[in-house]
């Protein structure tokens, strides 16, 4: 019997499968390359091939593409990624006090105390420091994006780098490159700024207090994980399946709400082949003018979401 | 002369009373959406905050349905919102709109005589007598605060409605058929249904629902558009909520602010952490915070938009009333981004943490 979880974030779709026990059986890493439906079909081509509608008891979905994931796969929890990445954490290690989360578009700081949230914070609107800024560098001084780290730590100095703005650290990255100072430098000051700008920004006023738990894809980035060691003075760790937190959050949630339900509302693996198709169209019912975006199965609608008086959606109709 | 104004949550409800009674040609403004937004964003300086351009999209709105007078409140207060009649006054021109404005300020900074001589280029257009304008007045007055008495009613019972959407059912139904009573006593006997029918909602008292107290600028905290329908959002959720601002208290403040009487808790609550009045809603903001704990609410959601100034100060406090109490506190701040994901996450999360709280007795001690 196993646990679905899965994760749909703005530049990860995160598939993983749990055991009785809470193990990870199986774990799939995916682009979401702004294309949630794909993503979650491509995972499910995957697991069809293996494992059975019959042998999944519990499936939840979490990320910013938690609704429309749940809609599909018919979900029997959606979570917000905060919970879920604290209740992940929690289950690997119940000393953990503070998580640092870094994912492609937000990043977040979750504090908790005997076992609970008691505190969070997330990047307001910038995007500064997240994973997709790195991984628009790394692309543009032709590293892998898994190599990144290495280049930070080979560097015995770093250069200081802006670490306000994203579009502003570029351009001083730009300077500093014309100057002449070589890749490794440049990517440790880097890592820095990203660190100040999250410790300023994200984590102001909050307590950091050990053990810090290090998790979301940037996570794998080994400059990032010293920088943060260095700023704190403290270790930080990073969770095995570090990259995999917010999947496992959700199936962990969903294994809880089964076992007081009793029965899951998991559709099977059959979408993969299915056809999907999205469009969108302004409600004309009321001067609100609600985007309403309507998901069609084999051309038989299966949710709309965006309306707020639930006219289309499956919310309370009022 | 075809008058409009700005939205702000209800304030249409009373307004449209008001012209009714007066007699007067008015225009109400299409609800605030997206549109209106991008029609405000597209004229207004791009650093300016929300309200601003939200209330610039509603005048054009309301021009394009043939008004030529806006109505708006000032403010002499140390904050933007003090510049907001000029500065728009000079973009409509610009826009080439041929517009009269009739500023309110409070008494206390363009004196009681200035006030009458505005308030009455409202109503030349009235074929009433002194005493029946005077009445239209006190009857607006009395909408305006019942119709927050339903808004606020509503949504506190949210929590223990037996028959989840009951409230907002019939909270949205109310302000639907208002449009419908065309003179204040049908509206007054309207809102006044809608409190009987509220008093006999079937409740659950064996509920415990969580409790959220919504602070913050005022605009945002009222404009259901300017924060997402946060407030319809925690409806659903099941969540009590309360809200100090509203254009009830607002009113209320205004005509209280020059004998200096007017929010005497708020001001006492806020006196620890932020003594002194620093513009716009900041101290009432700080004053709610701590008022909501000692009330035994489960937390605050602070609500402003990008660059307020005021908020921004609040919003360094909190943490540390928030820490000295055990009391959490969410910072939302609103701009023009109307994807709800990221916001809504962090409504949910908040919502997780309190309710895990609740459930948790070692956290509590």
């Amino acid at each position: 019997m196993y646990y679905l979880g899965v994760d749909v974030g703005s530049v990860s779709t995160d598939l993983v499968l749990l055991n009785e026990d809470k193990q990870v059986i199986e774990k799939l890493y995916l682009r979401t390359k702004g294309k949630p439906i794909a993503a979650i079909q491509e995972g499910f081509r995957v697991l069809k091939n293996k494992y059975d509608k019959s042998e999944i008891k519990a499936a939840g979905t979490t990320g910013s593409g938690r609704q429309i994931a749940s809609t599909l796969i018919g979900a029997d929890a959606v979570k917000n990624e905060i919970t879920a990445h604290a209740v992940a954490a929690l289950d690997t290690d119940s000393e953990v006090r503070t998580i640092i989360e870094i994912g492609g578009q937000d990043s977040k700081i979750i504090v908790l105390k005997n076992r609970i949230v008691t505190d969070f914070a997330m990047n307001t609107v910038c995007a500064a420091g997240t994973g997709s800024f790195l991984d628009r560098q790394a692309e543009r001084l032709e590293i892998p994006i898994e190599d990144f780290g290495e280049y930070a730590l080979k560097a015995n100095t770093s250069v200081r780098i802006a670490g306000r703005c994203a579009v502003f650290a570029e351009s001083d990255m730009i300077h500093k490159q014309q100057l002449g100072y070589n890749e490794g430098e440049i990517i440790r000051g880097l890592c820095e700024a990203l660190v100040r700008n999250y410790l300023n920004n994200v984590a102001k006023g909050k307590e950091i207090q050990d053990k810090v738990f290090f998790q979301g894809g940037v996570a794998a980035n080994k400059g990032m994980k010293s920088a943060f060691e260095e700023a704190l003075g403290i270790k930080v760790a990073i969770p095995e399946h570090y990259n995999m937190m917010g999947a496992i959050g959700a199936a962990i949630i969903a294994k809880e709400k089964v076992e007081k339900a009793g029965r899951t509302s998991f559709k099977g693996f059959d979408l993969a082949e299915s056809i999907f198709l999205s469009t969108s169209f302004e409600c004309e019912g009321c001067s609100n003018g609600c985007e309403v975006v309507k998901i069609q199965e084999n051309e038989s609608v299966i949710g709309c979401f965006g309306d707020r008086c639930g006219k289309w959606g499956n919310k309370l109709a009022v | 002369m075809k008058i409009t104004f700005p939205h702000m949550g209800n304030v249409y409800i009373a307004a449209k009373t008001l012209f009714d009674d007066l007699g007067v040609e008015y225009v109400i403004p299409p609800q605030t959406s997206k549109a209106s937004l991008e029609l405000g964003s597209l004229h207004s300086p791009e650093e300016m905050c929300l309200p601003f351009k939200i209330m610039i999209g509603n005048y054009i709105h309301a021009i394009e349905n043939g008004a030529d007078t806006v109505i708006i409140t000032g403010s002499c207060g140390p904050c933007r919102f003090g510049e907001y009649c000029e500065l728009q006054m000079n973009l409509l021109n610009r826009l080439g709109y041929n517009l009269d404005f009739i500023v309110i300020d409070s008494p206390g900074d363009i004196g009681l005589k200035e006030l009458v001589t505005r308030l009455g280029k409202v109503s030349t257009g009235s074929m009433c007598n002194r005493m029946d304008k005077l009445k239209a007045v006190l009857t607006a007055v009395k909408v305006v605060n019942l119709i927050d008495e339903v808004e606020a009613k509503a949504r506190y019972l949210a929590g223990f409605e037996a028959n989840k959407g009951e409230c907002k059912k019939l909270l949205n139904e109310c302000k639907n058929k208002a449009m419908d009573c065309n003179n204040g006593k049908t509206m007054i006997e309207h809102l006044k249904k809608y409190i009987d029918k509220l008093n006999v909602v079937k409740l659950d008292h064996s509920k415990e629902p969580i409790k959220i107290s919504i602070i913050g600028e005022i605009y945002t905290v009222i404009e259901p558009f300017s924060n997402l329908y946060i407030e319809d959002k925690l409806m659903d959720y099941g969540i009590s909520t309360k809200r100090t601002l509203t254009p009830s208290w607002w009113v209320k403040n205004l005509v209280l602010s020059p004998t200096n009487m007017n929010q005497l808790e708020i001001k006492r609550k806020a006196k620890e952490y932020l003594p002194y009045m620093i513009g716009g809603h900041a101290r009432e903001c700080i004053g709610e915070a701590v008022l909501a704990h000692e009330e035994g609410f489960d937390g605050a959601i602070q609500i402003f938009p990008m660059g307020c100034m005021p908020e921004i100060v609040s919003k360094a406090i909190l943490p540390k009333i928030s820490k000295d109490k055990d009391f959490p506190i969410l910072t939302l701040v609103v701009d023009e981004m109307t994807g709800e994901a990221g916001y809504v996450t962090r409504i949910e999360a908040f919502v997780d943490l309190l309710e895990r709280r609740k459930n948790h007795v070692l956290s509590r001690c």
